[in-house]
């Protein structure tokens, strides 16, 4: 009962956001360049265009009725017009989605089998936490536009067997995954190694080393359990990075996904499709919190009796 | 409303493809092409195949793919797949034959052109006389900049099913050139007409190809047009075009054979891809040109003084901007575009012949002796190298400029969206055109409206620019020409500067390409009819 | 013993700012200026090579570590200051004023950096402003989690307790005993910002909405340099190197910093 709860705040408080989130990207658009109708409808709208634009959002009411207009536009997936290919942008939106979709997932994918025990092993090793500690600090120094240029070059020129740049098809996505997840692989690794450094200075694990049991039992059996939490969090954030680093990849590798296309419309004043861009990248971040929560009031319950039902 | 004034020099801008001197690069393969060429076709090799073809940039106006409302280089490139004109120009600019199979100019200001029998739009339909009276009409009557280039052009007729006639007002020695471009194409106005067609969302035309798929700033599949009238041609089966903004992936692409055919934009190409085996970089020179803007209407304008704009164009170094910022291809230019037959020696304008002293000492006169302005670019490569060179020039006569850098989208709404516009100086290039009088044109701001938030019409200028539009190409003309050179250099709101290169890379063990030794409509693709694929 | 790698981290730093201080006396030459041929190798009059434009590699990289630091630190400052307030504010008064805070931090936290930073790059138009804008906005969202997350523990504990039965006013409390208290989270936290706004100051620079040219950064030069990697490999050696070393530096010194005020005994198990 707690734990439905303590969900039903989390979701709530979900919700609140997304909408602070619209709010934001409408208030962003409103103070781009440009007046909300040319945003809308592009510069060669005709006056019925524009007349039947401000009967619908309301444009000669106050901002916040306009906003409500957008709002309920949204919801019904009306995300406006692309003015350069006057497709609706919704379905742009999908025919790019599978390609990012792709690439995050195989990058998540990565970032978890490559960080998770790289974290483990440099937390039990702690006495070289030295290197453990720069090569971390490698994966975060390096700028994906880099890596990803560098690998781009080498794989084109050396005819190195894997496909470096453009989309045809899931082999197309082996390269850019594993440069995208270059990063996130340190970050993961960082944050099990703190987690599990934080769990094996616990009192039980203190026991299980008076009782002699060996060290890598005591990791299976006491350690990676309790050190989920900070790691299962922490794919959601990583996977709202990705997203944003997505953008660069496709760039750098040519391929016909969401980032690439919202930096392009960013560059030609397409707004219909940098507002529906944006905003589905924070939706499905927000989404992707709330389920990791859910799933981590399953595995931690205590989480359901903290004193104010949720964590904040 | 802004984007409708981006026309044809912002426009331009978006194509990213850039080069070499012709001379330098007169070998392919090993063999010498012909003389107007830098490239030709091995015609020994079969016909077939389909060419993969990698470009920077999509058709991406806010007019759609419609033809004549296509203000972009990079547009007509890729629409010039699909549309074809009454004329077209060979190698050297001369006027060729194309859906007109010959023409009779009975008088300076009438032109009668015969259309060729056995052409059909790639829905099967034979084109017709009306078809071409009917695009021309609705060209003139469209909002399209290049009516102002088409010139005064009083009717359009049809005589009977293959013979058109065109009376001018005026004679006007650039007509057949205007009439070669895109803009000027061949619609199906049946189809148009019957609203069977949206021009705007498709392409349908008599040219080589036709558009067999299309995905916004993805991809383009051409597919052949069975029923095209060249004999033979085109060689190939079909083209797939893939969009790379990054230059690196184009790159990229070539190195891994991914795509057989590409549009470079970073004039070191060839030495970068010198380790490349297979990979053949070709230079082409341009007509194009890039400019410096000096606002004048702005109210306190820097530059209402024309001792200061005198002063900046003597301290311009135009030879430096080459060999620095374009890598020694491109050559300084008057506002006739050198390359083209008439054009005037950019060495002998006044402000080539004065020196720095000269700079400093009008500056004194005027009182700007600490002149500082921002200088508005787009960050499409090369125009910021171009940027930072006229930077360094102008510090040397004691003038600091703030470079300020934008998308193009962002560029034009500040250089064309307001009058008078807001910007101290901006730098942009236009396409040069076939004609060393067209672009000329775009100097009388009346004329050309787009500038007009920026830049003063001199009647002296502009009665010197329609002199030389109607003389017919000859020591008048040439003279005429020179005449305007001078007034522009003199007038300095804007300044011609260096011409712009272009840069096509192919791989010599899949593709075998030909290419003219210099280009006016920005078409790296212009004979790709005849390009063949070859199998490695 | 463990600490050298913080202490060798810091040694880095030092020896960078020292670098950009050097470049704004133009220490090495006018990083504008044509001196050479384009694309020369390392020779001398241009120690580390020159650019496309012909220019001297070496004060182009000391202007690029300059501008890159500036920007980067200027924007964390105002990051912590805001971080301060908003996380101090939100631990301490707890209720309406917590959940308003943190709904705000949490929307922004929604946006992926890059993505947001093109969102600000698009109504403040491409420049220094639109960066420093971005990394502001990037780097706030963790940084006020973190402190108001300090600031709860802070707040429950006795002294402060006392301090209001004292009678003690609102911005004494706050100022005199929650800052203190939470200025190691604070000053772990910037050190790590830093590096997210070097790498969003890079990112923002090569799609082109970031420093404008002449001026150098080190996103400037790293994007130049990847262009230009065959045909001269000076080019993004240079700043590549710093770029890393930099990034590299501040997370050891964050690390460090860490261990030393938010220590969390680890011992080795094997």
């Amino acid at each position: 009962m707690r734990l439905a709860l303590w969900w039903l705040g989390r979701a709530v408080s979900a919700a609140a956001t997304l909408l602070g989130v619209s709010i934001l990207i409408f208030a962003a658009v409103r103070m781009m360049p440009g007046g909300f109708a040319e945003t809308i409808l592009g510069p060669f709208a005709t006056a019925d265009q524009k007349a039947e634009l401000a009967d619908r959002y309301g444009l000669d009411q106050s901002v916040f009725v306009q906003y409500g207009h957008w709002l309920a536009a949204v919801a019904r997936g009306d995300f406006g017009v692309s003015m350069i290919s006057r497709e609706p942008v919704v379905s742009e939106l999908w025919a790019r989605l599978p390609v990012t979709g792709q690439l995050t997932l195989f990058s998540v994918l990565i970032a978890t089998l490559v960080g998770v025990p790289l974290g483990v092993l440099t937390a039990v090793r702690a006495r070289r936490a030295a290197v453990g500690r720069l090569l971390s600090g490698l994966g975060v120094s390096v700028p994906e536009f880099v890596l990803g240029s560098l690998v781009v070059f080498l794989f084109s020129r050396y005819a190195l067997g894997l496909p470096a740049g453009g989309y045809d098809n899931v082999r197309s996505l082996v390269l850019p995954s594993l440069v995208l997840s270059f990063f996130a692989i340190s970050i993961t690794a960082r944050t099990t190694r703190d987690a599990v450094m934080g769990v094996l200075v616990e009192p039980y694990v203190t026991a299980a080393v008076a009782r002699g049991e060996s060290p890598w039992f005591i990791i299976r059996h006491h350690v990676l359990r309790n050190a989920a939490i900070p790691v299962v969090t922490l794919l959601a954030t990583i996977t709202a990075y990705l997203l944003g680093g997505a953008l660069i990849v496709e760039y750098v590798f040519n391929l016909p996904g969401i980032g690439s296309y919202v930096v392009q419309a960013v560059g030609r004043r397409d707004y219909a499709v940098v507002q529906a861009g944006v905003l589905l990248a924070a939706t499905v971040f927000i989404v992707l919190n709330l389920l990791v929560d859910l799933v981590v009031g399953l595995i931690d319950p205590r989480l359901g009796v903290t004193s104010k039902g949720r964590r904040a | 409303m802004r984007h409708r004034l981006l026309a044809v020099p912002l426009a331009a801008a978006v194509l990213v493809t850039s080069a070499c001197s012709a001379q330098e690069t007169s070998t392919t393969g090993g063999s010498t092409a012909k003389a107007g060429y830098v490239a030709t076709v091995d015609d020994s090799l079969p016909a077939g195949g389909t060419l993969d073809v990698e470009l920077p940039i999509d058709i991406g106006a806010a007019t759609g793919l419609d033809p004549q409302l296509a203000d972009v280089a990079s547009s007509w490139q890729l629409m010039s797949l699909v549309y074809e004109t009454l004329v077209t120009v060979g190698p050297d600019f001369a006027v060729q034959p194309a859906l007109a199979a010959s023409w009779e100019n009975p008088s300076p200001t009438k032109y009668v052109f015969r259309l060729r029998d056995d052409v059909f739009f790639s829905n099967g339909r034979a084109m017709t006389a009306d078809d071409v009276v009917g695009s021309l009409q609705r060209l003139l009557a469209s909002q399209s900049v290049w009516r102002g280039q088409l010139g005064p052009v009083k009717s359009v007729t049809k005589v009977d099913d293959k013979t058109v006639d065109v009376e001018l007002t005026t004679a006007y020695t650039p007509f057949l050139a205007a009439l070669a471009n895109v803009p000027a194409a061949v619609l199906p106005m049946k189809e148009i007409n019957e609203k069977s067609v949206d021009v705007t969302k498709t392409m349908l035309g008599t040219g080589p190809f036709k558009v067999d798929s299309h995905r916004q700033d993805v991809s383009w599949a051409f597919g052949k047009n069975d029923k095209y009238w060249s004999d033979g041609e085109p060689r190939l089966d079909g083209v797939n075009v893939t969009i790379a903004t990054e230059e690196a992936a184009r790159v990229a692409s070539l190195q891994s054979g991914k795509a057989s055919v590409a549009t470079l934009g970073n004039v070191d190409s060839k030495s970068m891809l010198a380790g490349a085996s297979g990979v053949e970089v070709l230079s082409q020179a341009t007509t194009d040109f890039y400019y410096l803007m000096l606002n004048t209407q702005v109210s306190g304008s820097k530059f209402a003084d024309p001792r200061v704009r005198k002063a900046i164009n003597i301290a311009l170094d135009r030879e430096q901007i080459s060999s620095v910022a374009l890598g020694g291809q491109g050559k300084p230019t008057g506002v006739t575009p050198t390359g083209l037959p008439g054009a005037c020696d950019p060495a002998g304008l006044p402000s080539a012949t004065a020196g720095a002293e000269e700079a400093k000492k009008l500056l004194a006169e005027a009182g700007a002796t600490n002149l500082t302005f921002t200088l508005s670019i787009f960050s499409t490569a090369p125009a910021p190298a171009v940027a930072q060179v006229i930077q360094q020039n102008l510090e040397q006569v004691g003038i600091t400029v703030k470079i300020e850098q934008m998308d193009e989208a962002s560029w034009a709404g500040k250089v064309y969206g307001a009058v008078p516009a807001t910007f101290d100086a901006a730098l942009s290039w236009f396409a040069g055109y076939a004609d060393a009088g067209m672009v000329t044109k775009w100097w009388n701001p009346d004329v050309a409206v787009f500038n007009k938030g920026f830049m003063k019409s001199d009647p002296a200028l502009s009665s010197a620019i329609d002199k030389a539009v109607v003389l017919p190409a000859g020591d008048a003309r040439t003279a005429a020409l020179a005449e305007v050179c001078t007034k522009v250099d003199e007038d300095a709101q804007m300044l011609p500067l260096v011409t712009r290169p272009s840069t096509v890379a192919y791989r010599t063990d899949a593709a075998s390409v030909g290419l003219y030794a210099t280009e006016g409509y920005g078409n790296a693709l212009r004979l790709i009819a005849d390009f063949r694929k070859k199998s490695a | 013993m463990k600490d050298w790698l913080t202490r060798a981290g810091m040694v880095c730093l030092g020896l960078i700012v020292l670098v950009a201080l050097a470049s704004v006396v133009n220490l090495a030459g006018d990083p504008d200026e044509i001196v050479g041929p384009r694309l020369a190798p390392p020779g001398p009059g241009y120690w580390l090579g020159t650019d496309n434009l012909g220019r001297s590699m070496l004060p182009r990289i000391m202007e690029g570590i300059a501008t890159t630091l500036l920007l980067s630190s200027v924007a964390v400052l105002v990051t912590a200051a805001l971080s301060a307030v908003l996380g101090i504010v939100a631990g301490y008064r707890g209720g309406v004023v917590n959940e308003l805070i943190m709904r705000l931090v949490e929307v922004l936290y929604s946006f992926p950096a890059i993505v947001l930073a093109i969102l600000v790059a698009a109504v403040f138009g491409p420049g220094q402003l639109a960066a420093l804008a971005s990394i502001v906005l990037v780097t706030i969202p963790l940084m006020t989690r973190l402190v108001r997350a300090a600031a709860v523990g802070v707040a429950q504990r006795d002294y402060v307790t006392a301090a209001i039965i004292s009678g003690a006013r609102l911005p004494r409390i706050l100022g005199r005993h929650l800052l203190p208290n939470v200025a190691g989270t604070i000053a772990v936290q910037v050190t790590y910002a830093l590096s997210v706004g070097i790498a969003v100051e890079g990112g923002l620079s090569f799609l082109g909405f970031g420093v404008q040219p002449p001026q150098a950064s080190l996103g400037v030069l790293i994007q130049q340099g990847t262009t230009y990697m065959t045909a001269a490999p000076w080019m993004i050696t240079g700043p590549g190197v710093v770029f890393v070393v930099a990034v590299l530096a501040i997370n050891v010194v964050g690390d460090g910093l860490r261990d030393r005020f938010e220590p969390r005994q680890a011992r080795s198990l094997v």
